[in-house]
């Protein structure tokens, strides 16, 4: 077989991009990760169930796997026993055999969510060292010192003026400080672990976006001044009947904000990965349709152009960290404006 | 199809997971990291623009006190000038003074020496007289003796006393009367 013929002549990308329940340090192998249920069953009531891997979740007994794609429900250990030495559990989907118990939340922890933590990890570690730094008189009492401090240095004085202090001004911005600034630098580390070899980027689940934009979304909420709200629900300075007209606008106004953010974090990251892949995808594509000649000579076209898409990556893992961040406070500093009703609007 | 519903399924667990790891991210973050970090920074802004505040500050009193110090020394040399000046015009004052006296004294030494002069001018004048009539009386006498005419006699004394006078004034032969 073909070093060329990779995944039996199929080369999915979207399969790639999407989250798993397992890591993938392909050729190597995969990594199966935790699968954590909470279960609640007519007899027992509710109950945490924590399985090692989704193998160990199937060969309990307890669950049975089936695919969205056809009907069959593999519950017998022979047909299981098939399924996992084929690999394809991992895309199964696990239902209870108890016909009285039943999934009431999925708690697996997931491809996404481990880098999402390794994120976490990342920014803790870098960032309380250079706490440190400041807290001994680094960078405080004197200049600050070495690589990483001066370039972390510059992002979080990046953030603080040209983000934070222009949208939210100078007497709120450092209520606001910490959110953006972890906002910024956990999307910055997500979109960049995902250019990483063996890496995948959180930002393109719109789970993970989801809660990033409803983070802002409640930020901006809570913080509303009596002038959002009064410009939400009764707009001034125009007459009744254009005022019943602008209310439920208003009102969906406030929640396409968030769902724009998490869409077009998601969307961004997700085409680039998309892209990326399909590119060294199209190698497999012409061998498939081609043969193994063509497939060859595709390849320095096709590494060409990922290198180029990888670049403007790096770019986009910028830009759309630096976006998200702005909006975020864009819409906060809307919400917590106060002004008079004599301006025009 | 099913695979593009793959990448926008929701995934209610992995949302709560989110949720509570970034929550935690964030108060950690802000606890451990942002707070001392954005404190650090508007300390060390806060200090550097003290910093250049005092700079301005030192700058303007160093150019100050250079000004006061140019004045005080176009003073100085306005003084020594002066001074040089006054100096110099007392020389002068005490030279002439010097010179004016000096000048008196001669005057007065040479008016002293005439004076003395004419004195003794007088006193050999006075001499000369009583000497002419001693010899006048001492040739009357020899006249006398003699036995001589009136007449002749005055003229014979009329004669000797013009030559006498003649002589003092000017060079006359005696007998020409």
């Amino acid at each position: 077989m073909s070093v060329l013929a990779a995944e039996d002549g199929e080369f999915d990308a979207v399969h790639h991009t999407a989250d798993a329940y397992y890591l993938d340090f392909l050729p190597i192998g995969k990594v199966e990760l935790p699968r954590i249920f909470i279960l609640r069953s007519e007899s027992d009531g509710y109950g945490l169930r924590v399985f090692r891997s989704t193998k160990n979740a199937l060969q309990s007994n307890e669950f049975a796997a089936k695919f969205e794609t056809d009907t069959t429900i593999y519950v017998t250990e022979d047909s299981l026993h098939t399924l996992i030495s084929e690999g394809k559990h991992l895309d199964a989907k696990l239902i209870p055999i108890n016909d009285q118990s039943a999934i009431i939340l999925d708690l697996s922890m997931t491809k996404h969510l481990v880098f999402a933590l390794l994120a976490s990890g990342i920014l803790l570690a870098i960032f309380v060292q250079l706490a440190n730094r400041y807290k001994r008189g680094i960078g405080r009492t004197s200049a600050p010192r070495g690589l990483v401090q001066n370039l972390f240095e510059t992002l979080v004085i990046f953030v603080r003026d040209d983000i934070a202090v222009p949208n939210l001004g100078k007497q709120h911005y450092q209520r606001f400080l910490p959110y953006l600034l972890t906002a910024f630098f956990f999307i910055l580390t997500c979109n960049l672990l995902g250019l990483v070899p063996f890496g995948a980027t959180a930002t393109s689940n719109l789970n993970i976006t989801a809660v990033l934009a409803a983070f802002t979304f409640v930020l901006t909420q809570t913080n509303g001044s009596k002038d959002h709200w009064r410009h939400v629900f009764w707009p001034p300075g125009m007459p009744v009947l254009v005022k019943i007209l602008l209310i439920p606008t208003e009102i969906m106004g406030l929640f396409t904000k968030p769902i724009a953010l998490a869409i077009r974090l998601f969307a961004n990251l997700t085409a680039g990965h998309l892209v990326i892949l399909s590119l060294i995808g199209m190698i497999f594509t012409f061998t498939n349709l081609f043969g193994e000649a063509v497939g060859y000579g595709v390849v320095p076209i096709s590494l060409g152009f990922t290198l180029f898409v990888m670049c403007l990556e790096v770019l986009i893992a910028f830009i759309q960290a630096y976006i998200f961040t702005i909006l975020s406070a864009l819409f906060i500093g809307m919400a917590i404006a106060e002004h008079s009703h004599s301006e025009a609007h | 199809m099913v695979l593009a519903a793959n990448l926008l399924s929701a995934n209610v667990g992995l949302v709560i997971w989110l949720t509570v790891v970034f929550l935690a991210l964030l108060l950690l973050l802000r606890r451990y990291a942002w707070g001392p970090i954005t404190t650090a920074l508007s300390e060390r802004e806060k200090t550097i623009a003290a910093s250049m505040n005092r700079a301005e500050e030192a700058l303007a009193e160093s150019r100050r006190i250079q000004e006061s110090n140019q004045q005080a020394r176009r003073e100085a040399e306005q003084d020594a000038q002066r001074l040089l000046r006054e100096a110099h015009e007392e020389a002068q004052r005490i030279r002439d003074r010097e010179a004016q006296r000096t000048q008196e004294e001669i005057t007065a030494m040479r008016e002293q020496a005439r004076e003395e002069i004419e004195r003794d001018k007088e006193r050999a004048l006075q001499a000369l007289r009583s000497e002419v009539s001693d010899l006048a009386i001492l040739a009357a006498e020899k006249v006398l003796q003699e036995n001589l005419d009136t007449s002749r006699q005055r003229a014979l004394v009329n004669r000797f006393i013009d030559g006498l006078t003649s002589h003092g004034g000017n060079n006359q032969p005696p007998y020409q009367a």
